[in-house]
């Protein structure tokens, strides 16, 4: 049989329970608002690099699940993060991306965050240092130590990102959240600073998972010419796809042939620490954040989730900070000649989650999405997407592969194995 | 002294009788250069890759650029040597791209030639738009013109016997929202 009667269409799949999942936790508004509570108000969140605030007073602005967040350095070097609302009347405190606070706001004072609206300031630790007429209108019934910033849990780790989770009491410490999966590249990682030299952001109608998938599986390596050419190759197949506690997963190396596309150059020369020369590593962390090392160039993508059919993939391209002009010259080369906003895998992949996300708009039928390939667990094995599909069942306490039932255990033998 | 002067005020000098002013020459080259960016603004909206390159000298390089407020970095997207650019233009069939034309539109703000006559620069605003036609679904989306890239361009030319050639294009862009991106030079 060929094309198929609509029964037949939305039939299941003659797979095993959790090698596919339903379309509708792609598209569906109710569950979309339910993973902003559930996971993305739980979970650490990378959203920033510690270099994007280099100096004491420098502070950053994101968003988690809607909630404005800033992030800050203090005149002790500490980053710390807090709600970017101003307690007073939910004023966002700070507007600009990024900034210095050694600049005096028109209404208020170098080294603090001032709100403008009324000139409540607040020093780099969250405190309310001051409140305009505050005897006169509050008298002693609310003073400045009642009306303190909104702390936020915050840590910089694994290269230097600045981890938030908007929980005080997450299920899991930074470390044991993502240091296994981060354990082949931490070394490399940390061996020393490292810095942000790009920036760009996609706004793409698509769900953020979508764009995660696209970062676990590498079947769609078909589609780049730029991989096929340098990679597909035995060392390339047999690329382990490996599975972690809390979602993650880490893609295994193999030595990319990058002279095999017209053009282009071995990236030995400028290997990070540890690593030998044309390795190609990936970190997935669960929800939706990515770590692509390519041998002289580290990428981050970061999702900021808007709608069921709507995300912000925000993309960083870092090297080491000790960088000669020249070294950093062809690292950006390195980066952007794949990853950038002009270069040739970033487009390709974006095409193939906006075409996804077309078939996939809100109040779209609900149809079968397969995570069915089984190759020993290795790079094109799609044991990834299904690992992580388990996790968020788990935290939605909605079967993946029927949303309207409650999550319950259904293992998978190469995933187990895997972990 | 500054070793450039603006043509558009050097062609206010009137010619000597009997023969051609400097000036009428550097406002002669001033209408190549400009006429240079035009056509080459015409070639690139109909993707006449190779024309377009036989418009840049041979040591040309090309570069997109943008300053990020975010991470407080001015930032290279793409940069090549001419025979970089031909290698990604040559490429591109064997990559799955966007099919949606990018339309320039581009006015030269001003030209300035060198005091030997043989360079110039020139600054140029762009205007990119994105003429849909794969679009997130095609069948509503096609058709549709979306503001794509806004940015200047610095070109400086080399000044041949036969004319302006490019040796610089730095096309730096307002964006660091790109969406989708591209595949193609702006």
């Amino acid at each position: 049989m060929v094309a198929k009667t609509h029964e037949q269409w939305l039939a299941n799949p003659p797979l095993a329970s959790g090698e596919w999942i339903d379309s509708r936790i792609y598209s569906d508004q109710g569950i979309f608002e339910e993973e902003l509570d559930k996971i993305f108000k739980h979970t650490w969140i990378p959203v920033c690099h510690e270099s994007e605030l280099a100096k004491p007073y420098d502070f950053r602005t994101t968003s988690i699940a809607r909630e404005p967040i800033i992030v800050t350095r203090g005149p002790d070097n500490v980053v710390r993060a807090f709600l970017n609302v101003c307690p007073h009347r939910g004023m966002l405190i700070e507007r600009r991306p990024s900034g210095s606070f050694m600049e005096a706001q028109p209404s208020g004072n170098p080294k603090r965050m001032t709100c403008m609206f009324h000139a409540w300031q607040f020093d780099m630790k969250g405190n309310c240092v001051y409140i305009s007429r505050e005897k006169e209108g509050f008298q002693d019934r609310l003073t400045k130590e009642d009306v303190g910033l909104r702390r936020l849990r915050c840590e910089v780790k694994f290269g230097g990102f600045v981890w938030v989770n908007l929980d005080d009491n997450p299920v899991a410490s930074l470390e044991d959240w993502a240091a296994d999966a981060f354990g082949a590249l931490r070394k490399t990682l940390d061996a020393e600073p490292l810095e942000v030299f790009h920036y760009h952001k996609a706004i793409v109608s698509t769900n953020y998972k979508l764009w995660h998938d696209t970062n676990c599986e590498f079947y769609h390596d078909f589609m780049h010419y730029h991989n096929r050419v340098t990679g597909f190759n035995d060392a390339y197949f047999a690329r382990k796809n490996e599975a972690f506690n809390h979602g993650h997963i880490q893609v295994g190396t193999f030595e990319v042939n990058y002279d095999q596309y017209e053009g282009f150059e071995s990236r030995a020369g400028l290997s990070f620490p540890h690593l030998p020369p044309n390795q190609w590593y990936m970190v997935d962390l669960f929800p939706g954040m990515n770590f692509n090392l390519r041998g002289s160039a580290l990428r981050c993508d970061i999702v900021t989730p808007i709608g069921p059919n709507k995300v912000m993939i925000e993309f960083r391209g870092l090297g080491l900070k000790k960088d000669t002009p020249e070294e950093r010259e062809t690292r950006i080369n390195h980066h952007n000649s794949i990853w950038g906003p002009f270069g040739r895998n970033l487009h390709e992949d974006l095409i193939g989650v906006t075409g996804q996300g077309s078939t996939t708009l809100p109040g779209s039928e609900s149809r079968r999405v397969l995570h069915g390939r089984h190759e020993n667990q290795t790079i094109h094995d799609e044991n990834g997407m299904r690992h992580y599909y388990e996790e968020w069942s788990r935290w939605m306490n909605r079967m993946a592969s029927d949303p309207s039932k409650p999550f319950t255990a259904e293992r998978h033998v190469e995933v187990a194995a895997a972990e | 002294m500054n070793t450039e002067k603006t043509i558009e005020a050097l062609s206010y000098l009137s010619a000597p009788r009997g023969g051609i002013s400097m000036a009428q020459n550097g406002a002669d080259m001033a209408a190549k250069v400009r006429d240079t960016i035009y056509r080459a603004t015409i070639m690139l909206d109909d993707q006449r890759w190779d024309d377009w390159l036989n418009l840049c000298h041979d040591d040309f390089h090309y570069a997109i650029k943008s300053f990020s407020p975010e991470i407080n970095k001015d930032m290279t997207y793409l940069q090549g040597k001419r025979k970089d650019i031909a290698n990604l233009i040559r490429l591109l069939p064997k990559h799955n791209t966007d099919h949606s034309p990018l339309r320039r539109h581009t006015s030269v703000y001003t030209v300035d030639l060198a005091d030997d006559g043989r360079s110039a620069t020139a600054v140029s605003s762009f205007v990119v738009y994105q003429n849909l036609l794969d679009g997130i679904n095609s069948h509503i989306d096609s058709g549709e013109s979306r503001l794509f890239l806004v940015g200047k361009y610095y070109d400086t030319f080399s000044v041949e016997d036969d004319g302006p050639k490019f040796l610089k294009r730095e096309v730096r862009i307002d964006e660091r929202r790109l969406d989708k991106g591209s595949h193609w030079p702006i």
